[in-house]
């Protein structure tokens, strides 16, 4: 248990330094762009007419800062928000704070993406074992083909064609947004039901990008664990077959815990084309609308809750990966 | 169980006991691209209660597919085509299926993993895979097996209750060893199979699995099978002794004998093979060419004449067929016995080994 503990207080202060290191990053990475909003927004109201004494006034009251200040200077104040958990005032919705924003997006990338990761997990590991107990036969062949073929689909080809699938040409489901628009949000059947049918299209992309990497590793995992000495030594100790596809199966998934909580990430970053296609407003969304409005502070919100998002995925995939292996316990 | 084999009856040697295993005519082959390879050819031994055999050979000699064929285990694809397995009690292994063949494996056949093998599921502990196999033979009492299993542990000096309490990657090679001696034991197996026991384990965790094994052979009364390429390891714990070599049993016999007479050229050649601790180890002469794998074992004649220093234009023609020569002992060669008491009249008769009837109906 002491030993526990000590690891995870030095994955806690390893996660630490990755989110403060990224948040610099980000910030001064963000700052090297070429643009500034403060000129952008300037040179729009002086086109719209205003004088520029008054507009320069404008966009140092709306943007809360003066951008002449040295980079060192704004970069520590930066940090020193951040540990009040202030992630300042966005640009591009004017006034709201950063915060604010983003909270209201996580919900709709973190409920599809882990949804669709949780689906593609059981149905590409369930596919795999089958695929590796049924290597040698033809509906075996094919299981893997349909892994492999999946594997190799980019993912925005694949919102593309189930977009033009199921919205443009069957339109049998719904695109865009979260819900229905003419239904008041709420904790009633109607609005989670119209909840469920927008989530359908990204999560199903999700779940279906996942499919073949995890079809294909948990095939190869199989069919390795069934080649160990263990298994035959089961068998040969007259151990019933359902305990030893439990054997089986358990020291098979083993190693793609770590592949599942390394994926979470990639997912999240993956969120960002995905939600594009479907206008879906995640934090996918928002991340890429940041970028073209130079938003900063929404960017490095949004770059740094991608990166706690990681850092924790990681912990918790070593916590678990501790209570399910003994070797790794004690 | 009527096999006209007469060299098989076994009437001659010492033990009057029956025999508690009886492989007759055994031949298992390979399913290849090459066609059917032999990995056994008409194999016939038996084990009795009481008696340590044990099977030598080098790798690829079929010694391991010998023993796995016991429990009908040949691995895919290798296949029984022709002989028994006669269990007593269980009846003949090679025709059990399904539920039946699962349950005589662990039951009255148990199994001991090459120590160097990790025998165990590395996720969970002894003890639950303990009452995994007892759950697996529907054992009513559980608590009774788990009973058995510490009394198996104490009596081979270990900690019982660390032990169930273990994962394998807490346990040394010399402890996993013995816990695999105690799960093939903990449901009264009669037939004991040891696979390769002692490789894999320094010289004092040798001995002291070696010791054990005489133990719990000898206060279980089982009939023990040790496969070993180690001629040390038959030498010490085996009453009898069968050498493989290309697939066949080549020569079998009391052990003690068959080690200070060896009659078979290359049982002779494997004895003079092994280095000794004691005296020149440059009398160890090893010996030339390499044993034949599946491919290029020869089709006809005898597997050991391209290696054999006694090789006659007979062997070219025929195998020789396994014979008893001198009383209790057998060997299957063309050459003259050597090293045999005063000549008896019969001489092998040098006839190719084609039994049609194969022991099966």
């Amino acid at each position: 248990m002491k030993g526990f503990l000590l690891r995870l207080a030095a994955k806690l202060a390893a996660g630490l330094v990755m989110v403060f290191t990224v948040a610099t990053f980000t910030f001064f990475l963000v700052h090297a762009l070429p643009g500034n909003p403060g000129d952008a927004a300037y040179e729009g109201y002086v086109l719209g007419g205003m004088p520029p004494e008054l507009a320069r006034a404008k966009v140092s009251v709306v943007y809360g800062f003066t951008s002449h200040e040295p980079l060192v200077d704004q970069y520590l104040g930066y940090l020193g928000q951040l540990l009040h958990g202030n992630l300042g005032v966005s640009i591009s919705y004017s006034g709201v704070p950063v915060a604010d924003v983003i909270r209201a997006a996580v919900p709709w990338t973190v409920l599809p993406v882990l949804s669709g990761l949780l689906l593609s997990f059981l149905v590409g590991c369930t596919a795999g074992v089958v695929a590796a107990l049924r290597r040698n036969s033809r509906s075996g062949s094919l299981l893997s083909l349909s892994g492999s073929l999946m594997a190799g689909v980019p993912s925005f080809v694949l919102a593309l064609l189930l977009a033009f699938l199921f919205h443009t040409l069957w339109n049998v489901l719904p695109y865009g947004d979260t819900s229905d628009v003419t239904i008041a949000p709420g904790f009633t059947a109607e609005y989670l039901g119209s909840v469920a049918t927008h989530a359908v299209l990204p999560v199903a992309t999700y779940a279906l990008l996942g499919y073949g990497g995890w079809l294909l590793t948990m095939k190869s995992s199989v069919a390795s664990v069934l080649g160990d000495d263990f298994i035959l030594a089961a068998e040969l100790r007259g151990i019933a077959p359902a305990t030893r596809m439990r054997y089986v199966g358990r020291n098979a998934v083993l190693p793609l815990f770590t592949t599942l909580a390394l994926s979470v990430g990639h997912m999240f970053a993956g969120s960002v084309l995905i939600e594009d296609v479907f206008d879906y407003p995640g934090l996918g969304n928002l991340l890429l609308k940041s970028i073209g409005n130079r938003d900063y502070p929404l960017m490095g919100g949004a770059f740094l809750l991608i990166t706690v998002t990681i850092v924790v995925a990681n912990i918790l995939a070593e916590l678990l990966y501790s209570v399910i292996d003994p070797r790794v316990r004690r | 169980m009527t096999d006209p084999t007469p060299h098989h009856d076994g009437a001659a040697t010492a033990g009057a006991r029956p025999a508690e295993v009886a492989i007759r005519d055994l031949t298992v082959v390979y399913r290849t691209e090459h066609g059917d390879l032999p990995a056994v050819s008409h194999a016939s031994l038996e084990l009795r209660a009481g008696e340590i055999t044990g099977l030598v050979g080098e790798s690829g000699s079929g010694k391991s597919t010998l023993a796995l064929s016991l429990l009908n285990a040949v691995p895919a694809p290798g296949r029984i085509t022709s002989g028994s397995v006669e269990v007593a009690g269980v009846g003949d292994v090679t025709r059990l299926t399904g539920r039946r063949l699962r349950r005589a494996r662990g039951g009255a056949l148990g199994y001991v993993f090459q120590a160097s093998q990790n025998s165990l599921n590395p996720l969970k502990t002894v003890g639950k895979q303990l009452l995994d196999l007892g759950r697996s033979h529907e054992v009513e009492d559980l608590r009774a097996l788990v009973r058995r299993a510490r009394e198996l542990c104490e009596r081979m000096g270990l900690d019982a209750d660390r032990v169930l309490d273990s994962y394998q990657h807490e346990l040394s090679g010399g402890m996993r060893q013995r816990v695999g001696i105690v799960l093939a034991l903990v449901l009264n197996a009669e037939v004991l199979v040891l696979d390769e026991p002692t490789t894999a384990l320094d010289m004092i965790s040798q001995a002291a699995v070696l010791d054990i094994v005489r133990s719990v052979h000898r206060e279980n009364g089982l009939a023990t099978l040790v496969v070993t390429h180690d001629m040390g390891v038959v030498s010490e714990i085996a009453d009898r002794l069968a050498v493989m070599y290309g697939g066949r049993i080549v020569e079998h016999g009391p052990a003690g004998e068959l080690l200070r007479r060896p009659s078979h050229p290359y049982t002779r050649a494997l004895i003079g093979a092994t280095a000794r601790i004691v005296g020149d180890t440059r009398l160890a002469r090893a010996l030339p060419g390499q044993p034949p794998d599946l491919t290029t074992l020869a089709r006809r004649g005898c597997v050991f004449r391209d290696r054999c220093p006694l090789a006659m234009p007979v062997c070219e023609e025929s195998d020789p067929a396994l014979s008893e020569w001198t009383p209790g002992r057998f060997r299957a060669c063309h050459a003259d016995p050597v090293g045999r008491a005063p000549a008896p009249a019969a001489v092998p008769a040098p006839r190719a080994q084609d039994d049609p009837t194969g022991g099966r109906p």
